[in-house]
């Protein structure tokens, strides 16, 4: 699961709100790895150097320049992308308008 | 993962770091501050996610002091003369300021800064708010009904006073101090009655303004120049009103009226405490109008049921809160007290001290309470014209039911 959107330092989200949702967080992440699916994560700063073109163009960003930016991800183990998706409901930020993407690592056959 | 946070630890803690670092950097950098303590939030709220600290409230100390650095960088290049905080005394001395005592202290001194005679008294509250207990202009905008843009103009010229008038970062000491603190209970009060009163508000809301003046009541109990007999009374009567606040709303969200409320939804724990307060109030013989609003609270706390409210003793109360800090609205309790007391002579003289214009847009509650009197001595005509003047008068659909009602009741049996 992939996590696009807005990120809370450009959303001025109070210290309450951020406390309640830090436990929508943890409660979520709980509840994973308790099922025993979670097989990894990251939160990602706000920081991006963006490298385009074959003149190898850097620019560097913050979220606040960007309309939507990658905040972090879940590896999760599933049977397919309906149970995947039903895990996701629990994900703290649609209120905010942010996203959820899953994705399915590619399994090469030996 | 573990269990849940403390209730409210980021906004206390937002409180107390913003004060604390105030105290390190001075209020001209408030801005930069504020922004620095709501950064270390961010960074928690995205790193706990994986894995929460053993203690979480350590963790943002420490985050909090990092950001000391952080911030000094900042400063230093914006060619500020500041000490070099990073090595040395200095900064063992800063390491003592995140010592909970000074923690305190430090917001004390912030508290004493919203009160400060310079800020106008309506900026007072939102500045309050926003820096010692961490509420976002969003939250104070909802807690006071007002729009976000006002809170924020008010956050603003509240700055600007402070800069302008070179307001100093600290509790004010001799005679300055009787006069500021009394500033300071005040906007403590009108924070409270923000919650307490409001009958417009979700009760989550009621119970974050009245929770959060009672906390920095409390931090005016813990130091020793400002533990006061007044400030004993205002605790106390936050107490009583508080053992109230749940029963004071139906299950529909109406609000109810002594008479009405289930008296057993009291919560008794905070009555005791009250009294407790009360005692060390009373130490002294100087009373406050705190004092006399804390035993008029506790009076009707006091009775078994609505009927059995002690009358004659509230009268005194409010007469001597009268005499200290005379208002129209005392007037008019006391009339409708001497009615309910069928003592009609007596509310006649406070009836005869009163306009119903210096009751501005609550001068309804004047002509409902002469139409009650009018009633209950028999003289109908002179009901049913008040009534009238009242509905005429009445801006609340709540309230003009209330009266269409009574007076469908009083024609019934003409």
């Amino acid at each position: 699961m992939i996590f696009v959107g807005k990120e809370y330092t450009d959303l001025g989200l109070s210290p309450e709100d951020m406390q309640s949702r830090m436990e929508k967080w943890f409660a979520w992440g709980g509840k994973m790895e308790q099922a025993g699916i979670l097989r990894g994560g990251e939160a990602l700063t706000p920081q991006i150097r963006r490298i385009v073109g074959k003149n190898r163009t850097v620019t560097d960003l913050t979220s606040a320049e960007v309309k939507e930016i990658v905040g972090g991800y879940y590896l999760i183990e599933a049977k397919d992308f309906d149970a995947v998706e039903e895990i996701a409901q629990d994900f703290p930020d649609y209120d905010l308008g942010n996203t959820v993407e899953i994705r399915e690592i590619m399994v090469f056959d030996k | 993962m573990e269990n849940k946070l403390v209730d409210h630890l980021f906004r206390h803690h937002s409180g107390k770091m913003v004060s604390v670092l105030t105290r390190i950097f001075g209020l001209q950098h408030l801005d930069i501050i504020e922004d620095a303590v709501q950064d270390t939030f961010i960074k928690a709220s995205l790193s706990w996610r994986k894995e929460q600290p053993k203690h979480p409230e350590a963790w943002l100390t420490k985050a909090a002091k990092n950001r000391v650095l952080d911030i000094f960088r900042t400063l230093k290049s914006q060619k500020n003369n500041l000490p070099d905080i990073t090595q040395g005394t200095d900064a063992i001395a800063i390491n003592e300021l995140f010592l909970d005592s000074e923690i305190e202290d430090a917001q004390l001194r912030m508290i004493f800064t919203a009160c400060h005679p310079k800020l106008d008294p309506r900026d007072r509250i939102s500045f309050a708010l926003k820096t010692v207990s961490g509420f976002s202009t969003k939250e104070i905008a909802s807690a006071l009904l007002t729009k976000d843009e006002t809170i924020k103009k008010r956050l603003m010229r509240a700055r600007k006073a402070i800069h302008k008038s070179d307001i100093q970062f600290h509790i004010p000491q001799g005679k300055d101090l009787p006069m500021r603190l009394e500033s300071v209970m005040e906007v403590l009060y009108l924070i409270f009655n923000e919650g307490f009163h409001s009958n417009s508000k979700t009760q989550l809301i009621r119970e974050d303004l009245c929770s959060e003046a009672m906390r920095l009541c409390k931090l005016l109990l813990k130091h020793k120049q400002t533990r006061l007999p007044e400030c004993y009374a205002l605790f106390a009567l936050m107490c009583f009103h508080s053992a109230r606040l749940e029963a004071k709303t139906s299950v529909d969200n109406e609000v109810l009226d002594l008479k009405q409320q289930d008296r057993a939804l009291w919560h008794f724990p905070l009555i005791q405490l009250g009294n407790t307060m009360m005692h060390k109030a009373v130490e002294t013989d100087d009373f406050s109008c705190y004092h006399y609003e804390a035993a008029i609270a506790a009076e009707h706390l006091k009775a078994r049921t609505f009927e059995d409210t002690n009358w004659s003793k509230i009268l005194k109360w409010y007469e001597a809160l009268h005499q200290l800090q005379p208002m129209p609205s005392h007037l008019l309790t006391m009339a409708v007290i001497c009615i309910q007391n069928k003592d009609y002579s007596k509310a006649d003289t406070y009836f005869k001290q009163l306009r119903p214009e210096d009751l501005e847009q609550r001068a309804y509650l004047y002509y409902a309470a002469k139409a009650d009197y009018s009633m209950d001595t028999n003289d109908k005509k002179n009901a049913i014209k008040s009534i009238d003047k009242a509905l005429q008068t009445v801006t609340n659909n709540l309230e003009k039911d209330f009266l269409l009602k009574k007076k469908a009741d009083w024609l019934k049996n003409f």
